[in-house]
């Protein structure tokens, strides 16, 4: 139907042609074919309608189009005569022109009611696609309404049209390997199954794919068709017969009075003709500070440049001039990093002189520098470096405090741990090889040897006077161990609290601890008198320390990964873990010298807890990545911690969480720091080898910062594989100082 | 809790503007952005926190005021500026159309931005201007010296020329210059203006290229600046000691190279009267005079001019008599004294320009054709003294050569011995002194007249030291090396003491008990100790020199030991130094060290060089 409406726009633009050439007769013989003109007289008859302008005519397939139409009338015409005599052989679309054939009424055989039945329209060239195929007759409705049911619709009888039989998707797959054409295949939902396309959608198709024009008949490259210009063409009667106005050629009142205005005002030299340049060429100067300045501040000056020195003289004195190898140094230097930008030269005399090649250079750099630079006002400092130096009461009015060395006792292996005794005549050290021996503090004669087996890790005299023991800590083990010599008094005593009689009743919950001990009448001094086995595998106890009343004592052991940290009483033989869980390793323990305080290090904190109360108190943070020691001041209110990373953190417990002094001084890790009881002193040992001994004050009144004043670095130690002063004790009643080393010495250094 | 700030709203995001979020809020090219900056002299700032101020990006970038560039956008220049590229557009436009008159009539109207409301608003006083002209007469004695290209236009270099004649005219007429120092770079030339000390440099008259890796457009836009600036920095100073300004050009002289004397100095009130010529303007101030001193001085000069010689020098040379006698002290009738003792505005400024200001007063100089005309015509002329110079560095020369009252000629020709001298020549000759052009600079920074002997013609000249050296603990060349030449002829005497101890060492045991004495000297620690020693080395019979020589060493050995205890225990108190006061401690002592070890290099050079310089002279003779 479309192909045929098209055809006949075609033809009506035809006619239009003919209307032309009948309207403008003069030319038709020479521009146009006489094929067209023939066919045009031909079709002339039928023009009536209106002539509408198709812009797609074209005179090439005119000729062609008309000839089918002109069959095509004619065929009409018969149709029409036909019509009378056959109804059924009527094109449906033209209603205007055709009647609706007659239908015969029959008894429907499902029904039982009569129904008409038209007859079956012919499948003509001129007949309706839309009627050509189909058998369903459901219309444009989503065929998905169907999707449950056996049919897929109904045909013009209103018989059920049935699905057709689809079969799997392996059917599907056959399908498309068997038959070559299914490609070419399209889903007809209609239908509900593949029908091949047409050869016509086929090239529709492939068009659309290439980006061409769908229609076939399309042609982009058509002639132009000269309608109305070109020779012979020209319009030559005038469109309107209006005359011409006057305002075409008399001139403007107006524009006149305009005109006038501007003359007038150029004659009395209200405009000038030629204006004055606005650039003039020299600026006009004026009292321009006359008036009061502004309030603002003036912006900051620029910096001004350097003046010059001696050595840029064009004479200067033979000593500013460089050297070879400085001049070979400044050439390869650098522009920007050059300390100055010239080389000092000497000339005789003044008419030698040459330019300055670098002039204009330099100039326009100080010109970067003044719009380019960020500038940074500094206030300089005008102060003597020596006043920063803080001012410090003079060692020597601090005394007194160890100052050389006066004993030393060599170990085999590399000494971890001394103690010396309460009352200050003896020291125990222990070495990693499980020698432990008692010598004299004074004399530095070893009185007695003991040799256990494996590393001694740590060891600590018990600060009881009226008894006189120490612990030794080993492998997994706790040995109490008796001095030889002592007075029988106080070997009685030590022995009755050791071993006593009747042991006292077992606690309720048994702990992994066993204390084990001799009988006092076994007892010798070569052999441990008490042992305490820890938990197994939890590794070489690192540190040992006692409560000031010599009941408690804190083990810290190394190898559990549950903190190691235990707390033994001796009255009653008994050992506890105080902490269930603790974050991080523990490092140090400590007990406070007169509350019932107790500190706990990890790696980066130290947490006070008040084992009393059984809560922690205060978290202290020195910002060292490790700690390595600490101590706490006999008055019990300031602690020291010192950090593998070499610092030295000061707390004031009263004061803050933060220390109040970071002292840095030492080239390797701290190793070990300890506050004397009674004097003001206080000393580390580090790796590097040296013993810092300070001077602390420490004051009662809470305003008073304490006083710490450095008074002596110690050296005598070897390093020995990275390692230094491991340890460093004071002896307690006189200002001495033991030190163990890793080169196996241990020293005492009187003042 | 008060609201939570949102980020990039307040504090240093919002003071702070990188270079491209300005450019784009001014919403012109970069190009253009730079010009803003160079005339407003609005430079990047350094955030503290370079991360904060670019919203927590660390990307290298410049930052701006934020403010700064708010200012900005209301900037009259900034308008023409824009107004300029749509003009360019035009322009463009109408030359690609071939609209010849268009384009034209375009040009004539070209949009032109003043540069007054930015002088005024960088300086807004007069002093602030003066303390800031260094770099402009920098600029400005370059760019008189630079030959005009495609780049840099005639009228620019001319406009350039003019600006640094009349500075050099007012420094003279004002005497105000204090210093100047001839460097490998150029001349070094520092003057007081309103009690601020004004440096500029002054290349050497050679022509200079503009290399190719410099900007010339940057150059240009400060120069832009910078001529404003001078123009009205100059009309005021020169206002302020009643001169006219600009001081007129004598075309003739220009032509004839005269230079700086091609100005006339021209009095306010002279012009203001009528007297337009250069001359009248003798006469104006010679009218004002009246005590019979002035109209002596003017018989001379009315004298002088009649002569011919000075009719073709500038004013300048007269006006040092002006500023003498202007004030004339009148005694009050109520308290006589008081008024006396008043102090004048002339009396203040005559204070301390006194005696050096008018050091070369006396003499009369001559240029030799190979010294720089520019350069001492300009030292002499403005501290005092009469210079001349031959036709060949230009016309304008009071006087020629066979003048009779030249005293010194500045020269810098090797001597050679002339032949065919007249006698009146000889004696010329022999009458006048030669110098070279050193002397004169190193008079004027000394402060007076020095022996002209060291600096005669052909002689190696002292070395030229700088006049700016003022930090204390430099290098002082001139000073003598006395404490190293002591230690010398003590290590030398030590040498021979060593000689001799080893002669002595045959007789050793009669020298014994000396030794032991000395050594006493050594240990003894206190005054009763020291006494004790020297009885004993008396009784033993040491020589009382050797025991004082003893005595000194041993003094000294002890110094050297409680110094070292003292550093010891300075050493430990550093330990208790914060982080922050040990690193500024270390910075000073770093820079210390810096300049002593720089000291010690040139010591030791000189030390050297002098001594290279005995053997020599030991080898001469």
């Amino acid at each position: 139907m479309v192909v045929k409406e098209l055809k006949k726009k075609r033809k009506v633009v035809e006619d239009e042609e003919d209307v032309l050439e009948t309207y403008f007769p003069q030319n038709v013989g020479l521009e146009l074919g006489s094929e067209d003109e023939s066919g045009g007289e031909e079709s002339e008859g039928e023009v009536d309608e209106f002539p509408e302008l198709d812009p797609r005519s074209d005179s090439d397939e005119d000729g062609h189009a008309e000839e089918e139409d002109e069959g095509e009338s004619e065929e009409d015409e018969e149709d029409e005569e036909d019509e009378s005599e056959d109804n059924a052989s009527e094109d449906i679309s033209d209603d205007e022109l055709r009647i609706f054939p007659k239908a015969k009424t029959v008894i429907s055989d499902i029904t039982g009611q009569p129904k008409r039945v038209y007859p079956p329209i012919e499948p003509d060239y001129d007949s309706d696609s839309s009627t050509e195929e189909t058998p369903n007759r459901v219309g444009n409705i989503p065929m998905h309404w169907y999707d449950d049911l056996p049919h897929v619709g109904y045909d013009i009888n209103g018989k059920k049209v049935l699905r057709p039989a689809r079969g799997d998707e392996l059917d599907k797959f056959l399908e498309t390997v068997d038959d070559p054409n299914s490609w070419t295949t399209a889903f007809d939902k209609k239908a509900q199954s593949d029908k091949p396309l047409t050869s016509e959608e086929l090239d529709l198709i492939r068009r659309l794919q290439e980006n061409e024009n769908p229609d076939a008949q399309y042609d982009p490259y058509e002639p132009t068709v000269e309608w109305f210009t070109g020779k012979g063409k020209e319009e030559i009667m005038p469109l309107s017969s209006a005359p011409e106005p006057k305002r075409r050629w008399v001139p403007s009142k107006w524009e006149k009075q305009k005109v006038m205005k501007i003359v007038r005002a150029i004659r009395q030299g209200r405009i000038l003709p030629n204006k004055p340049k606005t650039t003039s060429d020299k600026p006009q100067f004026y009292a321009i500070w006359n008036e009061e300045p502004s309030t603002h501040p003036a912006p900051l000056p620029a910096p001004k440049p350097r003046l010059p020195t001696h050595a840029e003289s064009y004479n200067p004195p033979e000593e500013y001039l460089p050297t070879e190898e400085e001049k070979k140094k400044w050439e390869e230097t650098d522009k920007e990093d050059r300390e100055r930008d010239y080389l000092p030269q000497k000339y005789s005399s003044l008419r030698l002189v040459p330019a300055y090649d670098q002039f204009i250079q330099q100039r326009f750099s100080r010109q970067l520098d003044l719009y380019l630079a960020p500038r940074i006002q500094r206030t300089k400092l005008q102060i003597d470096p020596n006043s920063l130096i803080p001012k410090l009461p003079s060692p020597s009015s601090l005394k007194p405090f160890p100052v050389y060395k006066s004993l030393s006792l060599a170990h085999e292996k590399r000494v971890r741990s001394i103690s010396v005794s309460p009352d200050g005549g003896w020291v125990v050290s222990g070495d990693e090889g499980g020698v432990v021996s008692l010598w004299e503090v004074t004399v530095g004669k070893e009185v007695k040897r003991w040799k256990l087996t494996g590393k001694i890790g740590a060891i600590e005299w018990s600060p009881r006077i009226d008894v006189s023991f120490f612990v030794v800590g080993i492998e997994d083990h706790l040995h109490f161990m008796v001095p030889p010599n002592l007075p029988s008094n106080v070997l009685v005593a030590t022995l009755d609290l050791l071993t006593p009689a009747t042991l006292p009743p077992q606690p309720a919950h048994p702990s992994p601890v066993k204390w084990t001990s001799i009988s006092a009448a076994a007892f010798a001094p070569e052999k441990p008198i008490l042992t305490v086995e820890l938990p197994p595998s939890s590794g070489v106890p690192k540190q040992i320390t006692w409560h000031r009343r010599g009941d408690y004592l804190a083990t810290v052991s190394g190898g559990e990964g549950q903190g190691g940290v235990w707390i033994h009483q001796l009255s009653r033989r008994h050992s506890q873990a105080p902490f269930k869980k603790i974050k991080g390793t523990v490092q140090l323990v400590l007990f406070h010298p007169t509350k019932p305080h107790f500190f706990v290090s990890t790696q980066r904190y130290v947490r006070m807890y008040n084992l009393a109360e059984q809560k922690l108190l205060k978290t202290l943070q020195p910002g060292i990545k490790w700690i390595s020691s600490m101590d706490i001041h006999p008055l019990g209110d300031h602690l020291i911690v010192g950090g593998y990373d070499r610092k030295l953190c000061w707390f004031d417990l009263e004061l803050s969480d933060k220390p109040y002094k970071i002292l840095r001084y030492h080239s390797r890790a701290i190793r070990s720091l300890h506050f004397h009881p009674t004097y003001p002193l206080f000393a580390s040992s580090s790796d590097d080898g040296s013993i810092q001994i300070f001077h602390s004050r420490v004051y009662n009144d809470l305003m008073t910062d304490p006083l710490i004043v450095p008074l002596k670095i110690l050296r005598g130690h070897q390093i020995k594989e990275g390692l230094g002063v491991l340890q460093v004790k004071w002896v307690p009643r006189q200002p001495w100082l033991i030190s163990a080393g890793a080169d196996g010495n241990v020293a005492t250094w009187f003042s | 809790m008060g609201r939570l700030k949102p980020k990039g709203k307040a504090g240093a995001a919002r003071a702070y503007i990188t270079r491209t979020a300005a450019v784009r809020k001014l919403q012109c090219s970069l190009a253009d952005f730079r010009r803003l900056c160079i005339l407003k002299g609005i430079f990047p700032r350094e955030p503290r926190h370079r991360k904060r101020a670019n919203k927590g990006s660390s990307a290298p970038t410049s930052f701006y005021y934020a403010k700064d560039i708010a200012y900005l956008a209301h900037e009259p220049v900034l308008r023409k500026l824009r107004e300029h590229k749509a003009f360019a557009k035009k322009l463009a436009r109408a030359l690609g159309r071939g609209e010849w008159s268009s384009a034209k009539s375009l040009e004539d109207n070209k949009p032109v931005y003043q540069l007054d409301h930015i002088i005024k608003e960088r300086y807004p006083t007069f002093v602030d201007a003066v303390r800031d002209i260094d770099d402009a007469l920098c600029m400005i004695f370059l760019f008189a010296s630079l030959p005009s290209d495609a780049k840099v236009s005639a009228s620019l270099v001319e406009n350039c020329a003019r600006l640094a004649a009349e500075w050099q005219l007012y420094i003279v007429h004002t005497r105000s210059l204090r210093k100047a120092f001839l460097s490998i770079k150029g001349v070094y030339y520092q003057a007081e203006v309103l009690d601020q000390t004004v440096t500029w440099l002054v290349p050497y008259q050679f022509t200079q290229n503009i290399p190719t890796d410099v900007d010339v457009r940057v150059m240009l836009t400060f120069l832009e600046l910078y001529q404003t600036l001078l123009g009205f920095v100059f009309f005021k100073l020169y206002a302020d000691v009643g001169l006219v300004y600009p001081p007129p050009l004598d075309a003739k002289k220009d032509e004839g190279g005269a230079g700086v004397g091609a100005f006339t100095l021209q009095e306010v009130t002279s012009s203001l009267e009528g007297g337009s010529a250069p001359k009248s303007s003798l006469n104006g101030s010679n009218v004002k005079r009246a005590s019979t001193k002035d109209v002596r001085q003017s018989i001379k000069a009315i004298n002088a001019s009649s002569t011919g010689d000075d009719t073709d020098m500038p004013d300048v040379d007269f006006a040092p008599a002006e500023v003498e006698e202007e004030f004339v002290p009148q005694a009050s009738t109520s308290n006589p004294q008081e008024t006396a003792s008043l102090p004048t505005l002339q009396t203040l400024s005559s204070i301390p320009q006194s005696s050096t200001t008018k050091l070369f007063a006396p003499y009369t100089f001559w240029l030799s054709r190979e010294t720089s005309r520019s350069i001492f015509e300009f030292l002499v002329r403005s501290f005092g003294g009469r210079i001349g110079w031959p036709v060949t560095s230009g016309s304008g020369s009071p006087f020629d050569e066979s003048d009779e009252s030249i005293t010194h000629v500045i020269i810098d020709r090797p001597l050679v011995i002339r032949e065919g001298e007249t006698d009146e020549e000889r004696e010329r000759r022999q009458r006048r002194k030669y110098v070279q052009p050193q002397w004169i600079v190193d008079c004027i920074n000394a402060g007076r007249i020095l022996l002209e002997e060291p600096y005669a013609q052909g002689k190696t000249l002292p070395p030229h030291l700088s006049p700016f050296e003022d930090r204390v603990d430099a290098y002082d060349p001139t000073a003598e090396l006395k404490v190293d030449d002591a230690a010398m002829e003590e290590d030398e005497e030590e040498e021979e003491n060593e000689v001799e101890g080893e002669s002595a060492s045959e007789d050793e045991e009669s020298a014994q008990p000396e030794k032991a004495a000395l050594k006493a000297v050594s240990l003894a620690e206190d005054s009763a100790a020291l006494r004790a020693a020297e009885l004993e080395a008396e009784a033993a019979g040491v020589d009382p020199g050797v025991f004082e020589k003893e005595l000194k060493k041993a003094k000294k050995a002890k110094v050297v030991e409680t110094g070292k205890e003292v550093d010891a225990e300075e050493d430990m108190n550093k330990m208790m130094m914060s982080n922050k006061q040990r690193k500024l401690y270390e910075r000073m002592k770093h820079g210390e060290r810096k300049r002593a070890a720089e000291r010690q290099v040139l010591e030791t050079r000189k030390r050297s060089i002098e001594k290279e310089k005995k053997r020599r002279g030991k080898a001469a003779t």
